[in-house]
């Protein structure tokens, strides 16, 4: 079974994130990039079932900008057997990215397809849903823990106050919570196989697709500064105060 | 130059601060330092998955063929961590004299039992007397029917308390005043040991040898050069951690003056704290700079010439490093006040390692004497 799964370079979770000073976008000089933790997670499942025999390759997709080869290198030096890299420095909303890896999925015909629930940068969780929609596959979003049998994958759903369980014929589109794995580290011996593991670059050209914007960004902001606490007298100060002036109980 | 790391090296770098960051906080570490083994066997084990414990020695042993610079990258993420897993003498100091120093049958009999994690070593090479002159000491081989024995103490040997084999430097059993490298296993009959914490966290023994039984490693009693070959490895390998440490310390320093508020401003708006930080912060470069040239000098080749400049360059790196770590370990308690030494905060446990490195191999003052020595002989 072919297993695609798609990487995202973003900031690395332990940035602290700037906004540039006209607050139009956050200030990426000289920031370190990462894998999106999502992705990592979904590249861990589908290394998870090669080793257990279900998968038979691995191929991870990203969609950016040349340096997004880095982190594809990662996720080869995770497990993945080869990567593709659809170049390109326009707009990378999520229709966008979806349309593209719909080429990609309509290229590979993978059996399963994984893949983030969103990205830590922007956070949409949209690209999952609308790739489904694009390739009419069936989705299982939010995955917190995944079984693949015969034809078909069953999904354990993260859902408000509890869990849902949904059974998908293969070929289907996983996208994964942060439970349902703890990814590994990347081993010397496998970052230096990554380096001769295939990266093949694409362009939307050659993929037969033209990139439009959807949205705009109009402004980005930091939150606000956390302002200073005050000390109170009593227990009954307290209560007024959060009764009245928070108004939390 | 292009000092850019190359991908693997920036991989490992990633990989190696990943599992700082995850797994590896200071709390951690404080309870792997304070247990009955003084480290994570876990962790050990997962060192050996990811393949650091293979990182210096020949691919033909099981190694991966890694360099001074690889080793530098791997020791500097690690010295974020502070670890107290026996990575220095196993793999450093013993695992790297076997490596430069053994047979080819002793190689392939110890070197793949490192790599898997399975074996344990320590490197015994200072005595009471020696202070860091290796040269400097007294315990002796001599020949004992058709085999070897060791006579005499060690001092500070650094993990000697989980080591499984002890690499002892000692005179050589044909008196010619050579010292030789000697392959002793650490459970053996007549091996005495006082283990004890050092103030930085790890831990180390104070042996004592009456007529053990050892093995001569490789096939030479001179092992004056292999010896400096592995200490000038291992004063990258503790520069690299330093450099390590006091990136964590400055980036810790800067962080707490922008939260600290005296006069009801935070306190990183004082100029004269600002300057201090500055001060720290060029002592971080300067240090890298010299851990850069002497990672890729010490890997230059083995003709004369550039031994001698290894050795150079060793001991400016030391002495460098020294200073730098004096300055920003100083200065990071001092802005941090009385909480940086609290035994809470790791500042405090950060420059207790400086000042434990500054002591390793020779300090920063024992290598400038050197060096000023060299080149009035020049």
């Amino acid at each position: 079974m072919k297993v695609l799964v798609t990487v995202k370079r973003v900031i690395d979770y332990n940035v602290k994130i700037r906004v540039k000073p006209d607050g139009s976008d956050v200030d990426l000089t000289n920031v370190k990039m990462a894998v999106n933790p999502f992705c990592e997670i979904a590249v861990e499942e589908a290394v998870r079932m090669k080793e257990k025999g279900i998968a038979s390759e691995i191929v991870v997709v990203s969609v950016g900008a040349s340096e997004a080869q880095e982190q594809l290198r990662t996720a080869l030096a995770l497990g993945a057997d080869r990567a593709i890299l659809v170049e390109t420095t326009a707009n990378t909303e999520s229709l966008n990215v979806a349309k593209l890896l719909a080429k990609v999925v309509e290229q590979e015909q993978p059996s399963l397809v994984i893949m983030g629930k969103q990205a830590i940068d922007s956070d949409n969780n949209q690209t999952g849903q609308m790739l489904a929609a694009l390739c009419d596959m069936p989705q299982a979003t939010f995955a917190s823990e995944v079984s693949v049998t015969d034809n078909s994958v069953a999904v354990t759903r993260e859902i408000d106050g509890g869990l849902q369980t949904l059974s998908l014929r293969l070929p289907a589109i996983v996208t994964t919570d942060l439970r349902l794995n703890e990814p590994r580290y990347a081993s010397l011996p496998n970052i230096m196989k990554a380096k001769r593991k295939p990266l093949a670059t694409v362009t939307p050209d050659d993929l037969g697709v033209t990139l439009s914007a959807h949205t705009q960004l109009l402004g980005v902001n930091p939150p606000p500064q956390r302002s200073a606490g005050v000390k109170v007298k009593s227990v009954a100060e307290l209560v007024d105060k959060l009764k009245n002036e928070a108004k939390v109980i | 130059m292009d000092f850019a790391l190359n991908d693997i090296q920036q991989m490992l770098k990633d990989s190696a601060g990943k599992f700082i960051h995850n797994d590896y906080d200071f709390e951690t570490r404080q309870k792997y330092s304070h247990s009955e083994l003084g480290y994570s066997e876990d962790n050990w084990q997962l060192f050996a998955e990811l393949g650091w414990l293979a990182l210096p020695f020949a691919e033909e042993f099981g190694g991966l063929d890694g360099n001074a610079t690889d080793l530098m990258v791997l020791m500097t993420e690690l010295g974020k961590g502070l670890i107290v897993e026996p990575y220095l003498s196993t793999v450093v100091l013993a695992g790297n004299a076997i490596q430069r120093g053994g047979t080819a049958e002793q190689k392939e009999a110890l070197i793949g039992g490192i790599v898997g994690g399975e074996l344990k070593l320590a490197f015994a090479g200072l005595e009471a007397q020696s202070a860091t002159d290796i040269s400097s000491i007294n315990t002796q081989a001599s020949t004992a029917g058709s085999g070897l024995v060791l006579n005499g103490k060690k001092q500070v040997v650094l993990h000697a308390q989980s080591a499984d084999k002890l690499v002892v430097a000692a005179r050589s059993h044909n008196n010619n005043g050579n010292i030789a490298l000697y392959l002793v296993d650490a459970n053996a009959e007549g091996v005495a040991a006082h283990h004890y914490p050092t103030n930085d966290g790890a831990r180390a023994s104070d042996l004592t040898f009456t007529n053990v039984a050892a093995e001569l490693l490789g096939d030479s009693d001179d092992a004056a050069a292999v010896i400096q070959a592995v200490l000038n490895d291992a004063i990258v390998a503790v520069s690299a951690e330093a450099v390590g440490v006091m990136d964590k310390m400055l980036a810790a320093t800067v962080e707490y003056t922008k939260v600290r508020k005296q006069f009801d401003v935070p306190i990183s708006t004082f100029q004269i704290l600002q300057h201090n930080m500055v001060d720290m912060f060029m002592e971080c470069e300067q240090a890298r700079s010299m851990l850069y040239y002497a990672a890729i000098t010490i890997g230059g080749g083995n003709s004369e010439e550039q031994v001698a400049e290894a050795n150079k360059a060793s001991q400016f790196l030391k002495w460098k490093v020294g200073q730098a770590a004096r300055l920003v370990g100083q200065t990071a308690v001092q802005l941090h006040g009385g909480m940086g030494v609290t035994d809470e905060l790791d500042v405090g446990h950060m420059f207790k390692r400086l000042t434990m490195i500054n002591t390793l191999f020779g300090s920063m003052d024992i290598h400038l004497d050197n060096l000023v020595k060299q080149r009035q002989a020049a």
